[in-house]
């Protein structure tokens, strides 16, 4: 114990001597909560790809930190019609091979998108309005879409433009929805060899070490201004207290999601800093609404009908679905005390939540508040639902994606077996956990989901529309929530290009989605990243951890 | 002067066995322990002040409180954890667990693997051969790495770790009472017992087991060891048992990541619990090596 700290002492003497030259080198080093699972730009829609993208990988447009749209491979852009973009692209700019940037690649790139084996989860959600592109010269794009779709610049802000040249492509693309006629795209395997890690970005990959270091390498030749940083390592160090101690011990300059048990101290001690600012991922709950039948859930009963559909109550005896009665959904959200949950669990770094974003964002009700706690109403609700004497039920929950998401979980699960709903929570490392939860075998689970586009027609597509391919909602759904009417009212959103209009649109069926307690919000994270005295980083609402954000101040 | 002689009492093959265990004041004293243990872990529903299993009971909101602070309710003599989890009555279940799932492991692998040695040993021949080879190649693989494999395939909950316990174990049992029965075999009574057409199984459970058991009891006591602290490493890794009803390790994992914060108890006493179980049963297991050891006898 005393030969520890006296080891702490020592390396915490070292580094503070350190320090100045560490500076003088402009290397940074960062801890990261998260390792990309590919250097690919198309092959993972995943926040560490989508930030490590940012890096090395640039877009047509540009999201600040508060997700605002601006200029970036696009200098500008306008609708031209009801179904037509034009974009104007930055003249000047060169990939990494010195192979110059123009409308091509941009085609290349979203031909590429739906063609990327093995992908987890592609990017095809932000081209699939594409119908057809046309490059009247090379720094002009015009883009048809097949609906009318407001958020396409949005959309373009999303996925990174790889060489069309590099990739051995010469003369015009002609695209389409398959594969533009190109039989050979680059493979993931290729990107993260650094073959064809070739964009426009501020850095270069220079080595990718899998679970042990990716370092990055200014780009000397980069069109803009250039990062402050020649050299960025980044380190996955997974464990949160690991993390912290690399911190404390000056192996890393900053590290990503520092513990919030932590937060207090570390604000306290002169030579670390923290930055802070509100994200826009919501924590919620999830409550299986599809089949008469539930799995995980004991003492509801027999079920009124028979299970038909995808799930393992359609091999299996399940019980009684609870969560089809509205006043069960209700009473389990009434259950939660999502403020006792912000301040004892979260140590005050996140915000209660009533709606599926952050207020202030685009498409929220302003005053939306949390569900009051009130676990005699929800007793109430649950005797006039049928079960005075409740029932039991297992909360899945992933132990390693959010922040304290199974210490929440537990204290859900606390809070639910009060009110006579005996709850166990199954707790697994996020894989599984998302494996087991798309066989639809959680009757109730927690996850989280982080707006990609800042407004509120993105959570509300993906977590409580319909399940469905052709309209393309529903994507997370996997409670199996289903409301004609609220999936009307957010395709209608989807295709009203007037803002205002939209925004109004937006409103309601979030408030109709909240009304029916169709998903439960919990609290909104609160992202925190810590560094050492001398830098700062401007704190991103989407959460990334990027090293062209973090400057040192002067 | 008339000398009496009082006769040397009978000396039984038990007592013996106690007296020379009792020989080592560490060995005594790690008994006691492992006793008060076992009796604690048994005990625990009647004796600790809350149930940290029963979610009514506990409350988050005594969260992460230091040793000795007191609740709505109660004192917390060893803190909380940061579900509000009284430790001491944490620790007591979490023992509970451990030393079931570690007794009742080895007990199972000690079954199969003892009967397969023994079987291995009496044929020879291609049974032999298969039956140890399988063994030799489940040796060859680290005993962490088949149990993290086991039960992230199997899923969580104290039977899987059980299973995933028994089949890292089952081979040195089988190893273990193979050297030793196949030394016995050639001995004179076990050949009697062939002449005289006794049954295979008679003479392999009734001859020949009985004589090769000492030292499977040594490999046992250390192996329940063993399979406590691979419990508690699986449960740590938090793929051991369910996060709801904690056994030592996660005890010891919900308060790793509060280390840097100053809480240590969290951690410190599961830790110092388990500490305290693995070292009395190997103090225990160290001696009855030595004493059922025919060479080491005076």
């Amino acid at each position: 114990m005393t030969l520890q700290k006296l080891g702490l002492a020592a390396s915490a003497l070292a580094v503070a001597l350190a320090l100045p030259v560490a500076a003088q080198a402009s290397k940074l080093t960062m801890g990261m909560a998260s390792e990309p699972s590919a250097i690919d730009p198309h092959y993972h829609n995943l926040g560490p790809n989508n930030a490590l993208r940012r890096h090395m990988f640039e877009s047509l447009v540009d999201q600040d930190e508060k997700q605002n749209l601006g200029p970036l491979l696009a200098t500008s852009w306008k609708p031209t019609g009801e179904t037509t973009w034009e974009f104007k692209l930055r003249e000047g700019v060169k990939f990494q091979d010195g192979s110059a940037f123009t409308a091509r690649d941009v085609i290349y790139s979203a031909c590429r998108i739906p063609n990327v084996p093995n992908s987890p989860s592609n990017f095809t959600s932000f081209t699939k309005a594409i119908s057809g592109f046309e490059a009247p010269n090379d720094h002009t794009l015009i883009v048809h879409t097949s609906v009318a779709t407001p958020l396409l610049p949005t959309y373009f802000s999303n996925w990174g433009v790889i060489s069309a040249t590099a990739n051995g492509i010469k003369g015009d693309i002609k695209y389409d929805k398959e594969n533009c006629g190109i039989a050979n795209f680059p493979n993931t395997v290729d990107f993260n060899s650094g073959k064809a890690a070739i964009g426009t970005g501020p850095f270069k990959l220079k080595e990718f070490v899998k679970g042990d270091r990716l370092v990055l390498e200014q780009n000397a030749g980069y069109w803009g201004t250039k990062p402050e940083w020649t050299s960025v390592v980044m380190k996955p160090i997974t464990n949160a207290a690991a993390r912290m101690a690399a911190l404390l011990a000056g192996d890393v300059d900053f590290i990503a999601a520092p513990p919030t048990q932590d937060l207090a101290k570390l604000l306290t001690n002169p030579k670390f800093d923290v930055a802070q600012g509100l994200s826009n991922r919501v924590i919620y709950l999830h409550m299986d609404q599809f089949g008469p039948s539930s799995n995980g859930v004991k003492g509801t009963g027999s079920p009124a009908g028979k299970y038909e559909g995808e799930g393992p109550c359609a091999s299996k005896e399940c019980e009684k679905n609870p969560f089809l009665d509205v006043r069960v959904r209700q009473a389990l959200s009434k259950a939660i005390n999502r403020e006792a949950i912000v301040s004892k669990i979260m140590g005050g770094v996140a915000v209660a939540a009533g709606e599926l974003l952050p207020q202030g964002f685009f498409g929220t009700n302003p005053g939306a508040a949390p569900e009051a706690y009130d676990p005699e109403g929800a007793k109430k609700l649950l005797a006039e639902a049928g079960y005075p004497n409740g029932f039991e039920l297992v909360l899945g929950t992933p132990n390693d994606r959010y922040i304290n998401d199974a210490k929440v979980a537990q204290v859900i699960a606390q809070m639910f077996t009060r009110i006579g709903v005996k709850t166990t929570v199954n707790a697994m490392t996020k894989s599984v956990f998302f494996k087991t939860r798309n066989k639809y075998e959680f009757s109730i689970y927690l996850a989280g989901w982080g707006a990609g586009t800042g407004e509120m027609s993105n959570p509300l597509r993906a977590l409580v529309g319909t399940r469905s391919k052709e309209t393309g909602l529903g994507g997370t759904n996997r409670g199996r929530y289903s409301n004609a009417e609220l999936d009307k009212k957010i395709l209608s959103a989807l295709s009203t290009v007037d803002d205002a209009k939209r925004e109004l649109i937006l409103k309601a069926a979030s408030k109709m989605a909240m009304e029916d307690y169709s998903i439960l919000p919990l609290h909104y994270e609160v992202t925190s990243w810590a560094h050492r005295k001398g830098l700062s980083y401007k704190a991103r609402a989407d959460q990334y951890t990027v090293a062209t954000g973090i400057s040192s101040s002067k | 002067m008339t000398v009496t002689t009082t006769p040397p009492k009978a000396i039984t093959p038990f007592r013996r066995f106690v007296e020379d265990f009792a020989e080592k004041r560490l060995a005594v004293a790690g008994l006691f322990v492992f006793v008060a243990l076992v009796l604690a872990a048994i005990f625990a529903p009647w004796i600790t002040p809350q149930n940290p299993y029963d979610l009514t009971q506990i409350d988050f909101m005594d969260g992460r409180l230091a040793p000795g602070s007191s609740g709505a309710t109660m004192t917390f003599w060893l803190g909380t954890d940061d579900q509000g989890r009284d430790l001491l009555s944490g620790i007591f279940y979490g023992l509970r667990t451990s030393l079931s799932v570690g007794a009742i492991s080895t007990v199972i692998a000690l079954v199969i693997g003892g009967s397969l040695g023994l079987i291995g040993a009496y044929f020879g021949g291609k049974i032999d051969t298969i039956i140890m080879r399988i063994a030799d190649l489940q040796l060859s693989f680290p005993a962490i790495l088949i149990a993290l494999i086991l039960v992230s395939a199997l899923g969580q909950g104290i039977d899987k770790i059980i299973i995933a316990l028994v089949a890292v174990q089952w081979a040195y049992y089988a190893r273990t009472i193979r050297s030793t029965a196949l030394v016995e075999r050639r001995k004179e009574y076990i050949e009697a017992a062939t002449c005289l057409a006794i049954s295979h199984r008679r003479i392999v459970f009734k001859h020949l087991m009985p004589n090769c058991t000492p030292p499977l009891i040594v490999v046992g006591t250390v192996q329940v060891a063993h399979a406590i602290s691979l419990e508690a490493t699986l449960s740590f890794l938090g793929i051991g048992v369910p996060i709801t009803e904690p056994s030592l390790g996660l005890l010891i994992k919900n308060g790793f990541d509060y280390m840097l914060s100053g809480d240590y108890w969290v951690s410190f006493y599961p830790g110092l619990a388990l500490l305290i179980t693995i070292v009395s049963i190997n103090l225990v297991g160290d001696q009855l090596r030595d004493v059922l050891n025919p060479r080491l006898q005076k």
